[in-house]
């Protein structure tokens, strides 16, 4: 490890805290500046257009098409990642024309299967998924 | 100029500080000047006047709202998780800042350079996601889980469009390093005109507005449905804090494109692209590309979520995987 690689890793971790205390430090400031008499009970209540709220929020359902997406972009963002290694070297000499060609059409081949898997079984279709 | 240059070479305690300085500086005046902008040019579009009070046409106006934004109470509601909620905008701003240090703004105006720039920022650029899913959940509140489910689930998958697109770049230069990207382009063409390369910076456009959060895919904040979605019960600074978030998001964003497909800090045909012309070059390319955001913001209606995400799976996904393949094609046998 060179030095001007940790010099970089400093700045980045100069960036790191100093842009938490750079926002801190306006909350401190709004602290001293904000107004103090006015705490109603209501203040604290969780806003919802001015009804009194009833439940918690994880009482309420969503749909199962969200976790659907999820893990059809797990399989796919993790594969997209391998490619990103391959992209540096596939312009030089060392890979020859064939090889290159085939091995990324063959990669980007089985990729794509994820999608049309999903597909076909009606991930991307927004109905009801349980029948009540 | 000659002596300054030098003397801050020296001393790189001091060059770290003053990018430390300056940058942050950036970010806050990105964020004042775009949201006046925005505000001006979103009125003159729907036959308005906007700010005209404070200053001529309400310059203004925008400082004025930062100080009263300050002066607000900060109101935790009671059924919220405290800590996590008072962590959300921290964690929103700080990949912000993180970002800003890997820009090239110019050829010797940068913070730092990083041979893998381009997976650095990516990867930054991504911790708002948790940002936004740590906000919707910890304030509890309907309208907030709604909203951030919508968004994480919006900017997962718009994220891999833009991954695709930007390594169709990353395949005919075989580089991460944003300079040697930029430096790439220094002849007459930039990336944008090869014609594999222009579908490809149509697809990041695309998804770039989605993923900034933007409209006509500002669905996770829409307020007709969910008031103002993940940060609906978020008051005075720490509201202000994810506005100047999404401005620099929005920089971010526009930064990117500039770099990897409109030249960066070069002039077109090579022309007058020194240090400092350099970054007024960039700049004014960035702010071309977030006026434009702006405009279409302004103009088109919202999209329906099920429409949002079959935009994303069924056509950006599939056209920027056909779009890689024929680029490995162009590079490898041209």
């Amino acid at each position: 490890m060179t030095e001007s690689c940790l010099t970089d890793y400093m700045y980045i971790l100069l960036f790191m805290v100093g842009g938490c205390l750079a926002v801190f430090l306006p909350f401190v400031i709004a602290y001293y500046l904000r107004p103090k008499t006015t705490e109603y009970v209501r203040s604290f209540q969780a806003y919802e257009c001015g009804v009194t709220p009833f439940n918690q929020m994880w009482d309420y359902r969503f749909g199962v098409s969200y976790y659907l997406y999820a893990l059809i972009f797990l399989a796919f963002d993790v594969d997209v990642l391998y490619l990103f290694p391959v992209a540096t070297v596939y312009n030089t000499d060392v890979v020859s024309k064939i090889r290159g060609i085939s091995e990324l059409f063959i990669f980007i081949g089985i990729l794509s299967l994820a999608i049309i898997y999903a597909w076909v079984k009606g991930v991307f279709k927004w109905e009801r998924k349980i029948k009540s | 100029m000659e002596q300054i240059i030098k003397f801050i070479q020296t001393y790189s305690l001091l060059r770290m500080l003053l990018a430390f300085c300056c940058l942050i500086g950036i970010i806050f005046a990105n964020a004042i000047v775009m949201g006046y902008l925005e505000r001006k040019i979103a009125a003159r579009i729907q036959r308005r006047w906007g700010p005209m009070e404070v200053g001529l046409q309400g310059w203004l106006q925008m400082i004025l709202d930062g100080v009263k934004i300050l002066s607000k109470q900060l109101i935790v509601p009671k059924d919220a998780n405290r800590f996590l909620f008072r962590l959300a905008p921290l964690l929103c701003f700080t990949p912000v800042a993180m970002v800003f240090v890997a820009l090239p703004i110019s050829r010797s105006l940068y913070g730092i350079n990083l041979n893998i720039g381009l997976i650095y920022i990516i990867a930054m650029g991504s911790i708002n996601v948790f940002s936004i899913l740590i906000a919707g959940w910890s304030s509890n509140n309907k309208y907030s889980l709604f909203g951030a489910m919508r968004s994480v689930a919006q900017n997962i998958a718009y994220e891999v469009p833009i991954l695709l697109s930007l390594l169709a770049v990353v395949l005919t230069t075989s580089t991460f390093d944003l300079q040697e990207i930029v430096k790439a382009q220094s002849g007459p063409i930039w990336f944008v005109l090869y014609p594999n390369l222009f579908v490809a910076f149509v697809i990041y456009l695309i998804a770039g507005c989605a993923e900034t959060n933007r409209a006509p895919f500002d669905l996770p904040e829409a307020e007709s449905e969910l008031t103002a979605g993940y940060h609906t019960e978020y008051s005075g600074f720490a509201f202000g804090l994810f506005a100047i978030a999404e401005y620099g998001n929005l920089f971010i964003m526009a930064s990117i494109a500039t770099i990897m497909f409109l030249g960066g800090w070069n002039g077109p045909f090579g022309f007058l692209s020194g240090p400092v012309m350099g970054a007024i070059w960039f700049l004014s390319k960035v702010f071309i590309l977030m006026l434009t955001m702006m405009w279409v913001r302004w103009t088109y209606p919202r999209v329906r979520f099920d429409q949002l995400m079959n935009l994303a799976w069924k056509y950006l996904i599939p056209f920027s995987l056909v779009n890689l393949l024929i680029t490995a094609l162009v590079v490898k046998i041209i």
